[in-house]
């Protein structure tokens, strides 16, 4: 991207707030081998439901209705294969044939595009179905050229998660390990979903809050429930739980690793030392804990 | 201590062919005799050197990309029951990283080379191999089209070649050097490829993949790495490729290479329609270059994903398919796709790959510079490695299988008329003892006195595929781990890095170039010792 990348797309995402440092470090401020020119050299375009302020920073800027990124992408899948596409239909999205089919020509006419979504895509009416439809436009713009899309994943440090998730267990999310072995299956086995359903009767909850996103029966079973917390601050999770433990800031006060949104890990050098223990320390501990317990009651 | 007693001894690195005497092992090694300690009756069983994976793909960025692309894969595949010493997982065509512990030593192969790792997300590929047990490791670093390696070589600066190769190999505390498709990655990047040996690579205006093959073939001789240059040549899977591969064979120069997944590239005809086998012509000129090993890269019919550096090729697979693609391109260094896939018996172009890879494992006729190998997981998953040493074994066998492809496919194979067949002695060789020199692991692939202790006890049976897929005993590092083809303990495995020589000054000439181009600050880049898990060094003068 940063050596290629003449068309940089973002959809349904808010780089300027939520990934301060993308255009910066990574896209359109970037002087590239190939694009000596930097910013010039590149066309950033915006698809979102609202303009945000990263529209500032876009070349062209595209305002979706609330909902209808799907039909968009749909349409625009169509357009770039020359197919016929009804305009009136395309008018029910809140932008125009003409719009599309400028987008789909400087999809097909650049070096290098690369599509981001973010989760005012991925998290949307449509949700996944979105997100399949982003990345098969993707795909199939590389029968005209380069393409590639990639998701803006949300904070900390929610890749490695899922790598990690990914070689241990074969799945990225949504793992049940009831029955001795991994199964996957989002919606049943995603955290929400059991949080939502009441299913377990105890929580541990690392790095995350989901006292302050998730809906209310999910924080109604959570405060009803053993939930227990590992963060660096108090949270409003913490707020509900039965307990907290303060653990050391990674990256800050305790060294570590971090999966960047490309899933290349990064090692973290903490600058400063501070008292608590962190995440992985206090998880051994608690082990070692139950397993004694484990072997007083045998 | 440990005395295997009176079992039938394959140890062709040292002669031994089916010789019954026992095999004592202590602290880890094999030694001339043992003073008590236990005993396994070796009775009647077969005892081999443990397996040693030459080419495989266990671990890493790509490899877990795929994991994450066939979800409903998995839901079919064996799962492993978290018990007292196993931990949970998934077998499948992408066994998760303990997993692929047990199943390797459960089928008694004891070492393997993870052939892939890009620099930039080495340190991912090393926390894998971390959490892979039971089997000791090496890896190849991928490095044919690295930008600022091709530069180089393209400006004819042969020395510094030769230093940025071996910064590399140490940065990414890898073993040897991985060649993918030379300059054929690199032009993927805009949506090209390097499919003629002798051309320019799009984007450069003097360097072809023959000379990104020969000057890094070159310098890997030069710096006297212990394994050959890794090879996957140019057009890989495509018809007529046969010519590309005799070509590189010649751009070599003499050079030692090892030729990956062979059988991938021994293909005549002008197109899918005309598709048919040259593994005869690829046999011939490859028995008569000694410069040059190889591992097979059979395929075997059933479902599993493709994964392979060879991004354009993958493109292709994906506009064949119509199935799941997905691509990754790793900053100036290398790229990746996964195409998940299912070879079928009856599809022309899969039988004749089927017949390419064991024709070409039957007409090299030194077994000991070919190796047995899927490529996991292209052509089939590790954990079928009996099922072709079956076909290796019973010509009968083989002539029923033969006999189930397509008419069209049997005109255009040559693997009828071929009537070899394996001994186990040769067997011990194209999976252990074979791959064990062409790494250059000393101390691996041999039941010698001060052998690593890694022994696999079968028992001989007719049927093969049961025989190689459930060993009576595995030894690893001295301790029995399988025994009655039960898992009993689990033990970790060592990781070998190969520590070349090179100019200090390399290093300041990379920073700047890096600091440039790359995304990441070049003090991150390399994977430091502390990162590697049971990191054994090999310092080169």
């Amino acid at each position: 991207m940063k050596n290629r990348a003449d068309l940089i797309i973002y959809w349904g995402g808010n780089p300027a707030e939520c990934h301060p440092r993308h255009f910066t470090k990574y896209t359109i401020m970037q002087k590239g081998r190939f694009i000596p020119n930097g910013r010039k050299g590149r066309t950033m375009v915006l698809v979102d439901i609202r303009e945000t302020p990263s529209a500032k920073a876009a070349d062209v800027f595209l305002q979706v209705r609330p909902g209808k990124d799907f039909e968009v992408l749909t349409a625009l899948r169509a357009v770039v294969k020359g197919q016929r596409v009804d305009a009136a239909a395309v008018a029910d999205t809140g932008l125009s044939l003409d719009q599309l089919t400028d987008l789909a020509n400087r999809m097909k006419a650049c070096r290098f595009g690369v599509l981001f979504f973010g989760m005012g895509l991925s998290m949307t009416r449509g949700k996944h179905m979105n997100s399949a439809a982003a990345l098969t436009l993707a795909a199939e713009l590389n029968a005209f050229t380069k393409f590639v899309a990639m998701p803006m994943r949300g904070h900390g440090n929610v890749t490695g998660a899922d790598v990690i998730m990914r070689y241990t267990t074969a799945f990225p999310f949504g793992v049940n390990l009831s029955r001795g072995y991994p199964r996957f299956n989002p919606g049943e086995f995603s955290t929400i979903d059991l949080l939502v359903r009441g299913d377990n009767d105890a929580t541990l909850v690392l790095g995350a809050d989901p006292g302050a996103t998730m809906p209310q029966p999910a924080i109604r079973h959570l405060s009803q429930t053993p939930t227990i917390v590992l963060d660096p601050k108090v949270t409003h999770t913490s707020r509900l739980a039965k307990v907290h433990i303060t653990t050391a800031a990674t990256g800050i006060t305790a060294p570590g690793t971090v999966y960047r949104m490309d899933e290349i890990p990064l090692p973290l050098k903490p600058p400063l030392v501070g008292p608590y223990p962190t995440d992985e320390d206090v998880m051994r501990r608690i082990r070692e804990a139950a397993e004694r317990k484990a072997h007083i009651a045998a | 201590m440990l005395r295997i007693r009176g079992g039938k001894v394959y140890d062709p690195k040292n002669g031994v062919d089916g010789v019954v005497k026992d095999v004592c092992i202590s602290g880890g090694n094999v030694v001339t005799d043992v003073d008590g300690g236990r005993v396994i009756d070796g009775t009647g069983l077969v005892v081999f050197p443990g397996g040693v994976d030459v080419h495989t793909h266990v671990a890493g960025a790509a490899l877990n990309f795929a994991r994450g692309l066939i979800p409903e894969q998995h839901r079919n595949a064996h799962p492993i029951v978290r018990d007292h010493i196993r931990r949970a997982g998934i077998v499948g065509a992408t066994p998760t990283t303990f997993a692929t512990g047990y199943v390797y030593a459960g089928m008694g192969w004891t070492t393997v080379n993870e052939a892939a790792v890009p620099v930039l997300s080495a340190k991912h590929t090393h926390e894998e191999l971390r959490d892979t047990p039971m089997v000791d490791k090496t890896c190849c670093v991928l490095m044919a089209n690295n930008e600022i390696l091709l530069d180089l070589i393209e400006a004819g600066d042969h020395e510094r070649v030769k230093h940025v190769l071996a910064w590399h190999v140490w940065a990414a505390k890898a073993y040897g050097v991985k060649a993918v498709n030379p300059g054929g990655v690199e032009a993927w990047k805009f949506g090209g490829d390097a499919k003629k040996l002798l051309e320019p690579v799009p984007g450069y205006k003097t360097l072809t993949p023959a000379d990104i093959v020969s000057g890094m073939a070159r310098a890997c001789d030069e710096l006297r790495l212990p394994h050959a240059v890794h090879l996957h040549c140019n057009n890989l899977g495509a018809p007529g490729n046969v010519s590309t591969t005799l070509d590189t064979m010649k751009a070599l120069e003499g050079h030692r290479a090892h030729m990956a997944h062979l059988q991938y590239h021994a293909y005549g005809g002008d197109d899918w329609l005309t598709f048919r086998s040259e593994s005869a012509k690829i046999a011939e000129a490859f028995n008569a270059s000694p410069n040059l090993t190889c591992d097979a890269g059979a395929v075997l019919f059933g479902t599993t994903v493709t994964i392979t550096a060879d991004g354009p090729w993958q493109h292709l697979l994906y506009q064949l398919t119509g199935k799941k693609w997905g691509n990754l391109d790793v900053e100036n260094e290398t790229g990746c796709g996964v195409v998940p896939y299912v070879y079928k018996e009856k599809n022309i172009v899969n039988a004749v790959q089927w017949a390419v890879g064991l024709e070409l494992l039957l007409l090299i006729d030194d077994p000991w510079r070919v190796s047995l190998t899927t490529d996991h997981p292209n052509g089939a998953p590790f954990w079928r490695y009996p099922e072709i040493l079956h076909l290796l074994m019973n010509a009968d066998f083989r002539k029923e299988q033969i006999a189930r492809l397509p008419e069209k496919a049997r005109s255009r194979i040559i693997l009828d008329q071929l009537t070899r067949e394996y001994t186990l002695g040769e067997v011990a060789v194209i999976s252990s003892a074979g791959p064990a020199r062409a790494l250059g692991l000393e101390h691996k692939g041999h039941l010698g006195v001060g052998a690593d202790a890694d022994v696999a006890v079968y028992h001989a049976e007719k049927d093969v595929t049961k025989m190689f897929s459930h060993p009576r005993y595995v030894i690893k590092g001295g301790e029995v781990v399988v025994e009655e083809g039960e898992l009993r303990q689990v033990v970790e495995g060592s990781v070998t890095a190969v520590k070349p020589a090179y100019d200090p000054e390399v290093e300041e000439f990379l920073r700047q170039l890096f600091q440039q181009y790359y995304t990441m600050s070049f003090d991150n880049y390399p994977v430091t010792p502390d990162r590697v898990h049971g990191l054994q060094v090999n310092e080169l003068n």
